[in-house]
């Protein structure tokens, strides 16, 4: 009985090592193009794999040509559900459908790390951690009066009484016992070293077009699959702005197309609000990231940019990054502008893209320092 | 390698009353051994073609996969898997309900008279666990010599070439030698002594050690059997062409199985429905019993559902007063279907009543149609029919005998590259595409393909 789960188990992880050893192989590939996304679900990315199947003669696509079929609703032999492959026929019928293999984000992320060459994460000096610190956010049956959940209790309390036939609905009365009682509870905060979140700040003016989006959304994938590997607990948060900034959700942050003007200063500064607001670094590490044409409103939003930045968000966070991918239109002058004013600071890179070719050198940049 | 799994005591009882019923029923077979085993490694069992020994590869890895992917999200689970042997092993899953249970071993039942007695299984090794587990043997055995990577690479590249034997073999020869037949392995001297190395006594087979017999005239070109022409003529190394005697043995072992499938099922959904509904059902199954029984012969969209077919054909020879054991003694799905599908029964399997007849002809059903379809698909076992027709230059000349179905080309190429290497020399095949005759050929130079002007080289079989 064990004897043929083994055996099926070193068949099953050698296949799991060629399909590693391909997506290894395919890796730079796969970081140009936007392929794996889409296909990333919360722990798991499914890579079709079509090249991993022997190739067999077999039929292609124009069944039944010349011929007057007798019936449509009846195609080729082929798999059965349910009752399938009776005499250890099984998986004889080449697969009609494309082989997707599920790969662990963090398996995919181990891979990128060793194709560039990143290094871990160092944590962040050691801080007082008051980890009981959280919010009120849970409910417990126990607890002090003052703090006494009314609604939760008053809940428990109909519910008992309905369910215990005690109701009257001409003389709505409810009285609660003692095991109506809820109280509001303290959740733990979780230790800031295994939290992080990531801002991906955008540029949707007019200028930024498909294939800059592209880029983006390409480095967008890598960097949260690295930085998810790093920390348990990961917070994405989408920013996009032409003249105003705003928070959206991640479909609309790829897909939005406005038009008009370029006011980074906006995008900063709703991003430090979030910081203030929301993610405090005493709790989070902070990644915002920043993707732009370079073309910015006006030279005093620059500078307001500039003040920004180090007068109030890199003091608050691990790793600023500005990508400036190249557009048609864009000046490119915002990372000339950044460059000059930050030149030899640790916490702020830059980098700029010509096209997809660029993003293995510019993930590199952003998280080859390690912090 | 025996699996020890007894059955539980209900269960054991049943398979004897229904092992009773069936030989009363006139059905004769080797002995069953039933194993009851969880759905995993019913799986594991089922990846390996229904050999927990078979040799090492990724590919039954990959197979288990998806067997298991399709149990973990339901979309698809293994009732039953039977493997023709003697004694024919029966593997249940455990998570099967008693009547479940009841259903598959008279269904068992049925397919262990069908491997002993159809005509297509006569020449099957009925020894296959224990020549696998030796092809096992011999495959780790060139691991541990030629490493992993090696082997792998030229297992994967005969693998590739597995479909190209002659599944007919058996009728071709019929009264004379039987060539077809798991042949006598001749062994070379490396593999002998690697064997005798690992396996012991049992292994060495009297036939083993004869000297192997003049074969060159066997294998006059033209022959399906590719793999076969292969294994004797091309320029490999001793332990390659053992692997390529390893995978064409065990394609002649499995080819029977593609060719019956319809028959097969058929019989067996005949016998499991008309044993247990014939005394061997409690009261309270006949409802459980008739869900899971119209479940396996449903008809599914978009699918042909060998159960339903080989089911309805049985059931309509029946009624035209067949003898019914001699059906599944003669025939494959090919001739089955050619002898009993008529416009009677293509209208009852499409569920149209005689009387609306006139009305379905008007609406474009032609029951001639249907059945030419049918055989179609069936013919060659459902797979392209590959002639290895000349040897030109040193190469292989290889010809598709279209049936109306083009080839899947890039597979094909592929598929010529991996026949290229094994055969050190260039390799073509004709085939048609889009009604054009291509030639794809492959050489040290590369691959491509160009159309054939005369047209006589793709001939079309059954137009």
């Amino acid at each position: 009985m064990s004897a043929p789960l083994y055996r099926i188990d070193s068949d099953h992880s050698r296949f799991r090592e060629i399909v590693k050893g391909r997506i290894r192989r395919d890796l730079a590939k796969y970081l140009t193009s936007s392929e794996l996304i889409g296909r990333a679900g919360a722990h798991s990315v499914s890579i079709p794999l079509p090249q991993i199947e022997l190739p067999r003669l077999r039929f292609g696509d124009n069944q039944g040509k010349g011929n007057g079929k007798g019936d449509g609703g009846e195609g080729g032999p082929g798999e059965k559900g349910e009752k399938a492959d009776g005499q250890g026929s099984a998986g004889e019928q080449p697969g009609q459908h494309i082989l997707e293999v599920e790969v662990d984000l963090d398996d995919l992320a181990d891979m990128l790390g060793e194709e560039l060459g990143l290094p871990r994460i160092q944590p962040r000096g050691v801080r007082d951690l008051e980890t009981e610190g959280g919010r009120y956010t849970g409910v417990r049956a126990a607890g002090p009066d003052s703090l006494r959940h009314f609604r939760r209790s008053f809940k428990r309390a109909l519910l008992r009484t309905v369910a215990s036939g005690q109701w009257d609905p001409k003389s709505a009365r409810i009285v609660p016992v003692r095991e109506d009682f809820r109280y509001r509870a303290r959740k733990s905060a979780p230790k800031p070293d295994s939290s992080a979140v990531v801002f991906h700040m955008m540029d949707v003016s007019g200028s930024m077009g498909r294939d800059q989006k592209d880029v983006v959304r390409i480095q967008a994938f890598w960097i949260d699959t690295w930085l998810r590997r790093q920390y348990k607990n990961l917070d994405v948060v989408y920013i996009v702005h032409d003249a105003a900034a705003r928070v959206v959700d991640q479909h609309t942050f790829f897909h939005l197309r406005e038009s008009g003007g370029t006011k980074i200063s906006s995008a900063y500064e709703l991003c430090l609000a979030q910081i203030q607001e929301r993610y405090r670094p005493e709790d989070w590490n902070v990644y915002p990231f920043h993707y732009s044409d370079g073309d910015n409103w006006s030279a005093r939003d620059t500078e307001t940019c500039v003040n920004l930045l180090s007068g109030e968000i890199l003091p608050r966070v691990n790793q600023f990054c500005y990508s400036q991918v190249k557009s048609a239109h864009g000046s490119g002058q915002f990372k000339k502008d950044l460059d000059a004013a930050f030149d030899g600071v640790d916490e702020l890179v830059t980098v700029s893209l010509a096209d997809r070719g660029d993003i293995p050198r510019s993930i590199r940049a952003y998280l080859g320092r390690g912090r | 390698m025996r699996i020890k799994t007894s059955l539980p005591s209900a269960l054991k009882y049943q398979a004897v009353v229904i092992e009773n019923a069936a030989r009363e029923a006139g059905l004769d077979f080797f002995d069953v051994v039933f194993e009851l085993l969880d759905a995993r490694a019913v799986n594991g069992i089922a990846a390996y073609g229904g050999f927990p020994v078979r040799y090492p590869s990724w590919r039954f890895g990959m197979d288990y996969e998806r067997l298991q992917k399709g149990y973990d999200w339901g979309l698809s689970k293994i009732y039953e898997l039977v493997i023709n042997n003697d004694p024919t092993y029966a593997y249940l899953v455990s998570s099967n309900s008693l009547l479940e249970q009841k259903l598959v071993m008279a269904h068992v039942f049925g397919h262990a008279d069908f491997f002993k007695h159809n005509a297509w299984f006569q020449p099957t090794d009925r020894n296959m666990l224990e020549t696998m587990s030796q092809h096992a043997a011999r495959v780790r055995a060139y691991i541990d010599e030629f490493g992993q990577e090696r082997v792998e690479r030229v297992l994967d590249q005969v693998l590739c070439l597995e479909g190209l034997i002659d599944p007919y073999a058996a009728v071709r020869n019929h009264g004379r030698d039987t060539r077809n037949a798991p042949r006598p392995e001749a062994l070379s001297d490396r593999s002998l002594r690697a064997l005798e190395a690992l396996s012991g006594p049992p292994a060495l087979r009297l036939e083993h050690t004869a000297a192997p017999k003049r074969r060159e005239a066997e294998h006059r070109v033209p022959t399906f059997d590719v793999l076969g022409y292969l294994e004797e003529h091309a320029p490999l190394e001793p332990f390659e062409r053992d692997l390529v005697r390893i995978v064409r043995a065990e394609a002649y072992y499995f080819a029977p199985q593609r060719m019956t499938k319809v028959i097969n099922e058929g019989w067996a959904s005949f016998w499991h429905s008309r044993l247990l509904t014939g005394g061997l059902l409690e009261a309270s199954e006949i409802i459980d019993f008739a869900d899971v029984h119209s479940g396996a012969t449903a008809a599914a969209p978009g699918q042909l559902n060998p159960y339903r077919l080989g089911l309805g054909l049985l059931r309509h020879a029946e009624s035209l007063g067949h003898d019914l054991f001699t059906l599944r003694r003669v025939h494959n799905d090919v001739s089955l279907i050619d002898a009993l599908v008529d416009e009677e029964f293509s209208l009852r399997f499409h569920s149209i009543p005689w009387s609306k007849r006139q009305d379905a002809i008007a609406q474009g059903f032609d029951w001639q149609a249907f059945k030419a379809e049918l055989l179609r698909q069936l013919s060659g076992g459902g797979q392209p029919r590959i002639e290895l027709t000349g040897l030109a230059g040193g190469g292989l000349e290889l010809l598709h005998h279209h049936d109306g179905r083009d080839l899947e080309l890039a597979a094909a190429q592929a598929v010529l590259g991996n026949l290229r290497a094994l055969w050190k020399g260039p390799v073509s095949l004709v085939t048609r595409l889009d009604g054009k005759v291509l030639r794809l050929e492959v050489d040290e130079r590369g691959s491509r393909s160009r159309p054939v002007d005369d047209g006589a080289g793709a001939s079309t079989d059954g137009e």
